[in-house]
């Protein structure tokens, strides 16, 4: 396995053995029609000078890499620095991937827009571009999520989209996937579907990668202004994957930089309560993509545990499963109440309430952190801001709000 | 020769069309499925495809997913599926049976299809999955086993020829965009599709997905070498599934086999 080649997936749509395009027959010319555009397209130059105008225009790009004082002083090792996705218009990293998807919605010429969401993020960023270009938005998800994250379905809605509460089984976020599917595979003529995370089949993982890996752009001239080397480690939460795999992308190739992805480890990996298939599942085949997958001894699909909505997920990308077998990236797990102890611990020492999702990746410093010697720069992406979290939180703590 | 491949061709002989029904292995419990395969076969079908439960099946509409679910309630696994074909192979060594699921049941339990005991089964169908892919690929593979690939109104008419060429049942014409159970059949499309399949494939081209009442059936049977039944009979299975009085599935089939020929 070549680590210094960045020219993955093949043109199969695989990364090593994983990834794939296993989808039901209808939905192939849909993906192929995909495939060309998105070929033609990635490296014109009108396209791609829409697209960073967009974002910084409409997004607010680059975002911010800054100076976490209290939070370095608080380990006493290492300096951490804080990728601020959470400052990105609509609150967290998620939009960079819909202003790039709408883009080639456009020049497909479609004109009903579905996508399905776990924490609500994604359904906003969709609804959000759909707004701005006066397209018909569907967003499903899972019935559970709507419960718990109800400020973003009110969100979705304020912006003119429709959601689509799913009751079949789990009721969250693979649910939602299937039934976004349902609708592709019944409507594939007119619409487009806006993949929100680096799974789903081959084009979509490589496709919502490339768009958000302007955070680990960013990130490559930020390191070198801010502390003049590439930093040690970039530490980002991983559910199916899309913000970590943004951040590590464009650091692959540089050794010297630890990547570490952290899932949600539920009520503790031992218990299999948890949302952890790349520390504890098998490769398996889940909407269209093989991958890392948690299932039982038959080859269900096995039902997840997370706080956080948007990790709370079976799957993961299948660039991920490569870069786990490859060594090149690290995969850990942190449970729900160490992460709830970092949400607290990090908006009480910082002033910056971070999302569940992101409070995964900051609970591991406690760990991380004990790695390293004052010279070292620890990046942690702070892929999305918490507000959409404090009614979980609060219910949490016992308090009514 | 496989059972498969024997009634087709036995049905081509006779120029009539085949009629294959679909029902969810363990809706609404294991014993009650292999009792309903006795009930289909003597009201006229043909052919039984199998539905192997999954806990993701995207292909399926409403109908079907809810007998998927009621089924792995049932904690039905391939392996019990298997042992229940066994015993329907007891009394009924004529009938073709098709395993109907989704890949990722088919690949982790690739060592049954292997195995395959008593040779009981005669064709595997995996709806999430390209035309062309072959399963052998993956390890689901055995040489008894014929596989059935699936072509829909979106394929190009470039990728046909391959797609029908890897199909060693039949071609499973999906009738519709959509999933299981929906209702926008489109007859002129459909038929001309149709066409350009048996232009290329050497097994018979069979239609399925929306088709309910006796009168779709007659319609797509005048253009196709058969068709397939699916939501209407879990829909029925589902009302039943308290009296077990099944009679009205046995007066539906009959109807529909009545149509076709």
């Amino acid at each position: 396995m070549k680590l210094d080649k960045n020219n993955l997936p093949d043109k199969n749509g695989f990364f090593g053995e994983y990834g794939g395009k296993f989808v039901p027959e209808t939905l192939m010319y849909a993906l192929e029609e995909l495939e060309t555009t998105y070929e033609k397209l990635k490296n014109n130059n009108e396209f791609k000078e829409q697209f960073y105008k967009d974002l910084s225009e409409f997004v607010g790009r680059p975002s911010p890499l800054y100076f976490a004082e209290r939070l370095t002083k608080h380990y006493g090792t290492g300096s951490i620095w804080l990728k601020r996705e959470d400052l990105n218009h609509t609150g967290a990293h998620k939009i960079n991937n819909t202003i790039g998807q709408i883009l080639l919605a456009k020049y497909m010429g479609k004109k009903r827009i579905i996508a399905e969401t776990g924490a609500g993020q994604h359904g906003v960023a969709t609804a959000t571009v759909a707004a701005r270009l006066g397209l018909e938005c569907h967003i499903y998800m899972g019935s559970e999520d709507v419960q718990r994250q109800s400020l973003n379905v009110y969100r979705i809605k304020l912006l003119g989209a429709q959601v689509h509460s799913v009751d079949s089984g789990s009721a969250t976020l693979k649910d939602a996937l299937n039934e976004a599917l349902r609708d592709w595979v019944t409507n594939v003529d007119d619409t487009y579907y806006i993949i929100g995370s680096v799974t789903g089949p081959h084009p979509y993982p490589m496709i919502v990668r490339d768009f958000n890996s302007v955070v680990g752009e960013e990130l490559i001239s930020q390191s070198k202004e801010l502390f003049d080397s590439m930093p040690d480690a970039i530490v980002a939460c991983v559910g199916g994957g899309s913000n970590a795999m943004g951040a590590f992308y464009p650091f692959i190739k540089f050794n010297e930089t630890r990547l570490i992805g952290v899932e949600a480890g539920g009520e503790g990996v031992e218990t299999g309560e948890h949302a952890a298939p790349l520390n504890d599942g098998t490769p398996g085949v889940l909407h269209g993509a093989l991958s890392y997958l948690m299932q039982d001894d038959s080859g269900q699909v096995k039902g997840t545990k997370s706080v956080s909505a948007g990790l709370d997920y079976p799957g993961v990308g299948p660039e991920h499963s490569w870069l786990k077998d490859s060594g090149r990236a690290e995969y850990v797990a942190v449970s729900d109440d160490a992460a709830l102890k970092a949400f607290h611990e990090v908006s009480e020492l910082e002033g910056i309430i971070p999302a569940l999702e992101t409070a995964h990746a900051f609970a591991y410093l406690d760990t991380l952190m004990k790695e390293f010697d004052k010279n070292s720069n620890i990046i942690v992406n702070v892929s999305g801001r918490g507000d959409k979290d404090i009614n979980t939180v609060a219910n949490i703590d016992g308090i009514k709000i | 020769m496989n059972r498969l491949t024997n009634t087709l061709e036995e049905l081509k002989n006779k120029s009539k069309k085949a009629l294959v029904a679909y029902l969810v292995a363990g809706d609404p419990d294991i014993e009650t499925t292999l009792e309903l395969m006795t009930v289909l076969v003597e009201s006229g079908v043909d052919i039984i495809e199998v539905g192997v439960p999954f806990t993701d099946p995207i292909a399926e509409g409403p109908i079907i997913q809810k007998a998927h679910d009621r089924a792995l309630k049932n904690n039905v696994s391939l392996k019990s599926i298997f042992e229940m074909v066994d015993k329907f192979r007891k009394n009924d060594n004529d009938t073709p049976l098709v395993l109907m699921g989704y890949l990722n049941t088919f690949i982790f339990n690739k060592a049954l299809i292997e195995d395959n005991k008593n040779d009981v089964i005669d064709s595997v169908l995996v709806v999430d999955i390209p035309g062309e892919l072959k399963l052998k690929d993956y390890g689901v593979y055995n040489p008894n086993i014929n596989t059935i690939s699936l072509i829909s109104p979106t394929t190009k008419k470039d990728r046909i020829e391959s797609i029908a060429k890897n199909s060693s049942g039949f071609v499973y014409y999906v009738t519709l965009r959509g999933v299981t159970g929906a209702s926008n059949l489109d007859v002129n499309e459909i038929s001309s599709n149709i066409e350009e399949i048996k232009k290329h494939a050497s097994v018979p081209t069979l239609a399925g997905f929306g088709i309910k009442s006796a009168e779709d059936a007659k319609l797509l049977s005048q253009c196709s070498d058969g068709v397939i039944i699916g939501s209407s009979i879990v829909q029925m299975i589902e009302e039943s599934s308290q009296s077990k009085e099944f009679d009205r599935i046995s007066t539906y089939i009959t109807d529909i086999k009545k149509a076709i020929s």
